[in-house]
């Protein structure tokens, strides 16, 4: 027992150093450094606004709110499972040369997107402050509930997709264009009202879908899902990361030789 | 007698494809074609056991199965059948500086390989003076690895490795790489290991040091075992059967 949480305790240590070397990383020689992870979204967000608002004339409530709220949980997504992954192959002189569980690495990307995540929280927070604008206590607990439900979709997807990638390299090509189409297939910029009505509850098996827009409706609009489908949501999500766990561990054998 | 390793039954083979396929059309085309593979026997049916505190070293010619073995005790292999059995800490020392990412400080390479040879956080900060001392990096430790000299990088990583060492070590030719010097420095550490009573499994291509300080040698050829023994025996028998 107390052998198992010291093992536990080390991984730990090293699944958090890992994340932060990444992120130092990323913007190591870049002048502006962190701010990108902040500013890219941001800049994403102006010219969304900008079209959406002057040209298609969106004048749902709150327009920027919904609109800065979707677009951070979907750049989350986005960041997410491609560093997901990418992980196994991007860190492949250490598999090939130590004994490390692979779990370890494929957490620590994701836990980069993580980061980069709460930082983009504090901006969301702040578009809410500048509007004046308090969202219910509920809305905050479905955000945040949505955020780590969010983060259980992404590590389902990098468990399978890490040793597969190994396999097949196109994947990170067959999933830059599926994330594209997921942009224009999640409500992002639109509402999901804005969809026919047979569309609506297509579009709403999307887990991606399901969340951006209830956590957008809930905080702008006190719109709640209800609870029943919350739940039964919540419960599927984590019977997917079971499946994609027992996949990954089917996967996992001999992944050491095709790097 | 109480062992530090064994090893039963271990066979490992290789089926590398004629051609790498890493792309799904590959594989689409693949599956109407019969995919040829190069089958490659790199171990068959191993099994030795080696005692706490002995040095046993394993020889043999370039491809004769020695580097996979090393990889399948230390695990990064699994094996196709058979099992391995590490009854204590096991550090291996297959490569210097694992994870070392040259755009990182030499202070947060220190940590990142660290913590993958497998120190806690804590640990590391304790040994840290030391571990920066014996490389001599005291001024470069918060520069950037790219800017070392291979010598440098070479010698963190070192002592890196030396400062996390555990009972059972597992060396790679280690030894093979720096100037005279770095050697020396192998070497002092490679004779306080073994008069601490570390246990040693060591592969090298140099025969000196493996009939230097042996207890026991493995002889490797085409990934089976020809004899272990004496080593002044087995070496013998290398020098005659497999030159």
């Amino acid at each position: 027992m107390r052998a198992l949480y010291r093992k536990i305790k080390k991984y730990r240590e090293l699944v958090w150093h890992l994340a932060k070397m990444d992120v130092k990383l990323r913007y190591q020689g870049s002048v502006l450094g962190y701010i990108w992870s902040v500013l890219s979204p941001l800049l994403l967000f102006s010219v969304l606004y900008f079209v959406f608002s002057n040209f298609f004339k969106m004048n749902q409530h709150h327009y920027a709110l919904q609109l800065i709220v979707a677009i951070m949980m979907f750049g989350f997504f986005n960041e997410g499972t491609m560093a997901g992954m990418m992980s196994i192959n991007a860190k492949a002189n250490l598999i090939t040369k130590i004994n490390i569980p692979r779990w370890t690495i494929i957490i620590s990307s994701t836990l980069n997107s993580v980061i980069i995540y709460l930082l983009n929280v504090v901006v969301i927070i702040g578009f809410f402050a500048f509007n004046k604008f308090l969202p219910s206590w509920q809305a905050v607990l479905i955000f945040i509930i949505f955020s780590i439900l969010l983060y259980v979709f992404i590590l389902t997807f990098s468990f399978i997709a890490a040793p597969l990638f190994v396999r097949f390299r196109d994947l990170s090509m067959i999933w830059a264009v599926m994330i594209q189409l997921l942009f224009y297939g999640t409500p992002v910029f639109y509402s999901l009202s804005a969809a026919p009505a047979a569309m609506q509850k297509i579009m709403l098996f999307s887990p991606l879908a399901f969340i951006i827009h209830f956590t957008k409706t809930s905080l702008v609009d006190n719109h709640y899902p209800v609870l029943f489908q919350t739940v039964l949501f919540f419960l599927i999500s984590f019977v997917l990361l079971g499946i994609s766990l027992l996949l990954y561990k089917h996967l996992n054998k001999r992944l050491v030789e095709h790097i | 007698m109480s062992f530090a390793l064994e090893v039963n039954n271990v066979s490992k083979r290789f089926e590398i494809p004629h051609l790498k396929i890493n792309t799904l059309r590959g594989a689409f085309v693949n599956l109407f074609q019969k995919q040829s593979y190069e089958k490659f026997d790199a171990l068959k049916d191993i099994s030795f056991s080696v005692k706490k505190g002995e040095f046993f070293s394993i020889i043999g010619k370039n491809g004769s199965g020695k580097s996979t073995l090393l990889k399948i005790i230390a695990g990064i292999y699994t094996p196709d059948k058979g099992e391995v059995k590490v009854h204590c800490p096991l550090s291996p020392m297959l490569e210097l500086g694992i994870g070392f990412n040259p755009e990182l400080s030499g202070r947060d390479n220190v940590f990142v390989n660290g913590l993958v040879l497998g120190l806690s956080k804590k640990e590391i900060s304790d040994k840290f003076k030391d571990i920066v001392a014996f490389a001599g990096l005291e001024r470069f430790i918060d520069q950037r690895l790219k800017n070392y000299s291979s010598g440098m990088a070479a010698r963190l990583a070192f002592s890196v490795m030396i400062h996390s060492d555990k009972d059972f070590l597992l060396i790679d030719e280690v030894l093979a790489v720096g100037d005279t010097e770095f050697q020396a420095k192998c070497t002092e550490y490679f004779i306080k290991a073994i008069s601490e009573g570390k246990t040693i499994v060591f592969v090298s291509h140099g025969l000196d040091p493996v009939q230097q300080y042996s207890n026991r040698v493995m002889l490797l050829h085409k990934g089976e075992i020809l004899e272990i023994g004496e080593p002044q025996k087995v070496i013998q028998t290398y020098l005659e059967k497999c030159n």
